[in-house]
């Protein structure tokens, strides 16, 4: 068997491997997607010019030189992205061998291996279409590596453009690929799904990319802000909360320690009670994106956790394993409840905690404030009329706070967005003896009205404060909201500045909100698709009481009668694009008119003798030995230009035979 | 395809086991015939066809199992999909291999020409009998290296080349050929074994020491190179089939059209080769011999004959001439 790789080969090959590795070369470091794209281009190079192959010693450079750059920079090979890293940069090396067939088949179907694995950190609806190309190509390079394992050449150079050559090589895998969708179809549809996962997931696939994280220093949800990407989306089932009802409850933070908020382990312990849900409970369904971290978001109060999630006393949900796909959750909130009438002894400390000789200035004004206004409430009004109405301003442009934050932000900075407010104001009401925490969680969302759907995007982060009231138990308060109410009702986006440049352009967050009900769509119909999901749909056809063997044989059966008439068509598309069929259907075409006009072919005759033939019947036999002539000069003579295929297609379609002599007599 | 369907169609009922044995007979026969030698053409059908996966295709298959596993286990939809789309294109493949042998005829199997330790060339003619076109047809032999693979159009026809190894003389029976596709993705290779029931003729091995050719009367350095031994005569015309070195290239030149030198000889060199004259220890030896003397004589240009004894061939030469007589030699015994 030939074992060499032809130079167009090589370059599919290359091809096939640059784009399945796209997504995972934006998402590592640029030298080393540097390192690999050249290593591509290198062995495309070296096809294309025939220059010299590598020795065992570069290669041998090159594969652990690429081996030593991932675990410097990964420090792991383990975890995903390290892992698939390691991957690309192993194949890169290994395209710096592929000088046999085998080697150019372990690239190719590794091609299939880097797609499938891409998903393991974004099912975006764009990806989509990479799966298709991607796949589509690798196929076209496995078909030409064994076009050259059965050493027939590539196509004779007819005098195609570049771009139409190019094309038809990749004609082929392209054909395969859409041939199979539907078969992928079925099989996605009916192949039974686990319930449950067999073993756990390796942590660390967003590549530090996460959502909210279960500490809070000033900053901290800043880099959030910027980030557009969906956090979830809901759905609510009848009732939708008013928009300043929508504070997405995440974790809820009680330590301080001057700097930094955090949560408490005591928070684990299970609600002494829930609330019990009335008319006015919220139910919905929310779908989270992969956040790497164990946190649910549900509006105030959730009654209960979802499966695989637990409530904690501070009413958060949380789950057993990090969230790492796409996952969907119920939820009902009853936001008409008290939380913990009584304040226990240690939790009142807790809340009421301030690191020793901190924030010298803040504790002097709460202790003015609190001989004014021994109420609670009065003081928290009065606190959020001070921020309402001095210079106090909203904005995701401000500097980081030093040891006495509170202080510097209540009397010298003045400007922050909710981090600050809320940090600053539980320093103040702690101070002023009120049992205060922090929540952190998402404000708001974007209702996207034609689908039905709030869309909470990572810039939708938010952190609040709860203070404890007597009587009332935990109160929401918003400073952010004294301060800018427009944050509340438009989102952090209206405190990023114009400047944002073509990013923040309005056409294009517009642009990006109509896409995201595309994905939205795709999220529910096809990510979303679980083992429960299929069940539900398999009833719907009345699949869903049969037992195991008879479903796989309803599998199989529907997979033979997706798959077995495909082939046939393909067959029937690959021959309509076939130039010499097309010859052959062009003068097929022009026997049946001259059957028609009374020349009978006769067996064992020449194309050529049958057009002299016609000449005593016909008018216009002569423009018929022209075609005949070109016919026979394509089919028999030297490669020709496919224009040419074309143009002798147009014409003999447009020919019709004219006859001589048509006597009415003759005609009877 | 076999035809015995066709046949009988028994009308005992109370004979009880009768048709089932003869049903059974029937698709022996049929069975034997399609494993049995048969004469070209022949054309492939389902049941000549076998389908399996590549070495290549089981590890895409392991691979596709990883794949699957994984994205069950993550439940991941578009891994998932990933999977199962290529998982549709492997099946694809299959299919197409399979009907890409599907109806294929051999139209002939063409033995070449080959010595004894030579490797002897084979042409299998290949018809499409379905309209549709076939790629990458590979013919192989057990043991026999892998010729190219060659495009069929559809509705024509191509050769497929392959080679068997010689080791004696004689006729010899056709081995089995092995057709086989692994179009379109090498993941599956569709074969089908074809016998064809021919017999190729092979020629004895030239001894590599021979003693001198006994010429009549002279020796051999004076009746050595034909051509330089014959009185030039002069020039003619340059005609198709006159060998290249016989042209006359200056005088072409002068003329402006190709002229070629004639020869006259005067008396040709006509020998005999004898058996019996070959030295040799065995038969083999000796008609080993005698091939090289043929071969000699064959360049040489002489007239020659043999005498085997049972077979003899008058003397002539020439191309015909010389595949005659190695024939003969081939075939003695």
């Amino acid at each position: 068997m030939n074992q060499t790789l032809s130079s167009p080969t090589v370059l599919l090959v290359v091809a096939a491997f640059l784009v399945a590795a796209l997504p995972h070369l934006t998402a590592m470091p640029g030298w080393l997607a540097l390192a690999i794209v050249g290593a591509a281009v290198w062995r495309a190079l070296i096809a294309l010019l025939d220059l010299r192959r590598p020795g065992w010693l570069v290669r041998s450079a090159l594969t652990f030189g690429g081996l030593a750059l991932v675990i410097l920079h990964y420090g792991t090979f383990w975890g995903r992205r390290a892992a698939t890293v390691l991957l690309c940069v192993m194949v890169a090396a290994k395209l710096s061998e592929m000088f046999r067939l085998r080697d150019a088949r372990v690239v190719a179907t590794l091609g299939y291996f880097l797609i499938a694995t891409q998903f393991l950190f974004s099912q975006q609806l764009l990806l989509f279409g990479y799966l298709l190309v991607g796949c589509a190509l690798v196929t076209a390079a496995l078909v030409r590596i064994q076009r050259d394992a059965d050493e027939i050449s590539p196509p004779a150079d007819d005098g195609a453009p570049d771009g139409i050559r190019v094309a038809r090589l990749a004609r082929d895998g392209t054909m395969l690929m859409l041939m199979a969708i539907p078969f992928a179809l079925v099989m996605f549809t009916l192949f039974p799904r686990l319930g449950s996962p067999l073993w756990g997931m390796p942590e660390n696939a967003l590549d530090g990319r996460t959502g909210l994280s279960d500490e809070m220093s000033p900053g901290t949800i800043a880099n959030l802000f910027a980030d557009d990407s969906p956090a979830f989306r809901a759905e609510f089932d009848g009732l939708v909360p008013p928009r300043d009802q929508l504070y997405w409850r995440g974790p809820v933070l009680w330590r301080f320690d001057g700097r930094t908020w955090s949560r408490l382990f005591y928070s684990n312990r299970a609600p002494e009670r829930t609330p019990r849900p009335n008319d006015g409970a919220f139910a919905y369904s929310v779908q989270l994106e992969p956040s790497e971290r164990r946190w649910l978001f549900a509006l105030d109060y959730p009654v209960g956790a979802p499966a695989d999630a637990r409530l904690s006393a501070d009413f958060e949900l949380i789950r057993k394993r990090p969230v790492t796909t796409l996952m969907s959750y119920d939820v009902i909130s009853q936001p008409d409840f008290r939380d913990a009438p009584e304040l226990q002894q240690t939790l009142r400390r807790i809340a009421l905690h301030l690191p020793d000789s901190s924030n010298p200035r803040t504790r002097q004004r709460a202790e003015e404030l609190r001989r004014r206004y021994p109420d609670d409430e009065a003081l928290i009004d009065a606190v959020l009329a001070w921020f309402n109405q001095e210079e106090f301003f909203y904005s995701l442009e401000t500097v980081p706070l030093g040891r006495h934050g509170a202080d510097e932000f209540l009397f010298d900075l003045r400007v922050g967005y909710c981090e600050y407010y809320a940090s600053a104001f539980v320093v103040l009401m702690r101070a002023a003896g009120i049992p205060a925490r922090i929540v952190t969680g998402y404000q708001g969302g974007l209702w996207q009205p034609s689908d039905g759907y709030l869309l909470v995007r990572q810039s939708d982060a938010h952190a609040w404060a709860e203070v404890w009231l007597e009587g009332r138990g935990w109160t929401r308060v918003d400073p952010t909201a004294a301060v800018s109410p427009t944050r509340i009702d438009q989102g952090a986006r209206s405190a990023l500045s114009d400047g944002a440049g073509w990013f923040g352009a309005e056409w294009l967050y517009q642009l990006r909100n109509q896409y995201d009900r595309l994905q939205n769509l795709w999220n529910k119909s096809i990510l979303g698709f679980d083992a429960q999901r299929q069940r539900d749909f398999l009833a719907r056809i009345g699949l869903d009481d049969l037992p195991t063997g008879a479903r796989a044989a309803v599998l199989v059966a529907l997979a033979a009668i997706v798959l077995v008439p495909l082939v046939f068509l393909a067959q029937g598309l690959a021959r309509l694009v076939r130039k010499t069929d097309r010859l052959d259907r062009g003068w097929q075409r022009l026997r049946r008119r001259l059957q028609r006009a009374g020349v009978q072919p006769r067996s064992g005759e020449t194309p050529l003798e049958l057009a002299a033939r016609s000449t005593d019947r016909l008018t216009n036999a002569d423009e018929l030995i022209t075609l005949t002539e070109k016919y026979c000069r394509l089919k028999y003579g030297p490669a020709t230009a496919i224009e040419e295929f074309d143009r002798f297609e147009a014409e003999s379609a447009a020919w019709r035979p004219s006859r001589l002599n048509q006597s009415p007599l003759k005609q009877s | 395809m076999s035809s015995s369907r066709s046949s009988t169609k028994r009308a005992f009922p109370e004979a009880g086991l009768a048709p089932l044995i003869d049903a059974l007979q029937r698709r022996l026969d049929g069975w034997i015939r399609r494993r049995g030698p048969v004469h070209p053409p022949f054309t492939l059908g389902y049941r000549q066809i076998y389908i399996l996966p590549t070495r290549f295709g089981w590890l895409v298959g392991l691979l596709l199992f990883a794949m699957l596993l994984g994205s069950l286990n993550f439940n991941n939809n578009l891994g998932l999909f990933t999977t199962f789309l290529v998982s549709g294109i492997g099946l694809l493949s299959m299919h197409i291999a399979h009907r890409n042998l599907d109806g294929v005829r051999i139209a002939a199997v063409s033995p070449g020409q080959a010595f004894a330790g030579e490797l002897l060339p084979l042409a299998i003619t290949l018809q499409d009998t379905r309209g549709r076109g076939r790629s990458g047809l590979v013919a192989k032999i057990r043991g026999g290296d892998t010729a190219s693979g060659s495009d069929l159009p559809s509705s024509a026809s191509a050769d497929l080349k392959v080679s068997i190894a010689t080791e004696q003389r004689g006729w010899r029976e056709l081995p089995r050929i092995r057709l086989r596709t692994r179009h379109p993705i090498g993941w599956f290779e569709a074969w089908s074994w074809f016998w064809p029931a021919q017999r190729v003729l092979v020629w004895p091995r030239p001894a590599e020491h021979a003693p001198p050719l006994i010429t009549r009367g002279n020796s051999d350095d004076h009746s050595q190179a034909g051509d330089e031994s014959d009185e030039f005569h002069g020039l003619r015309d340059w005609r198709e089939g006159d060998p290249l070195h016989r042209i006359a290239w200056k005088a072409s030149q002068r003329h402006q059209h190709l002229l070629a030198r004639q020869f006259t000889r005067p008396e040709r060199e006509r020998i005999v080769l004898r058996l019996t004259d070959a030295p040799g220890r065995t038969l083999e030896e000796r008609i080993s011999i005698m091939t090289r003397w043929v071969l000699e004589a064959d360049r040489r240009d002489l007239d020659y004959g043999l005498e085997l004894g049972s077979t003899n061939v008058p003397s002539g030469r020439g191309e015909a001439h010389r595949v005659s007589c190695l024939d003969a030699l081939a075939a003695y015994g």
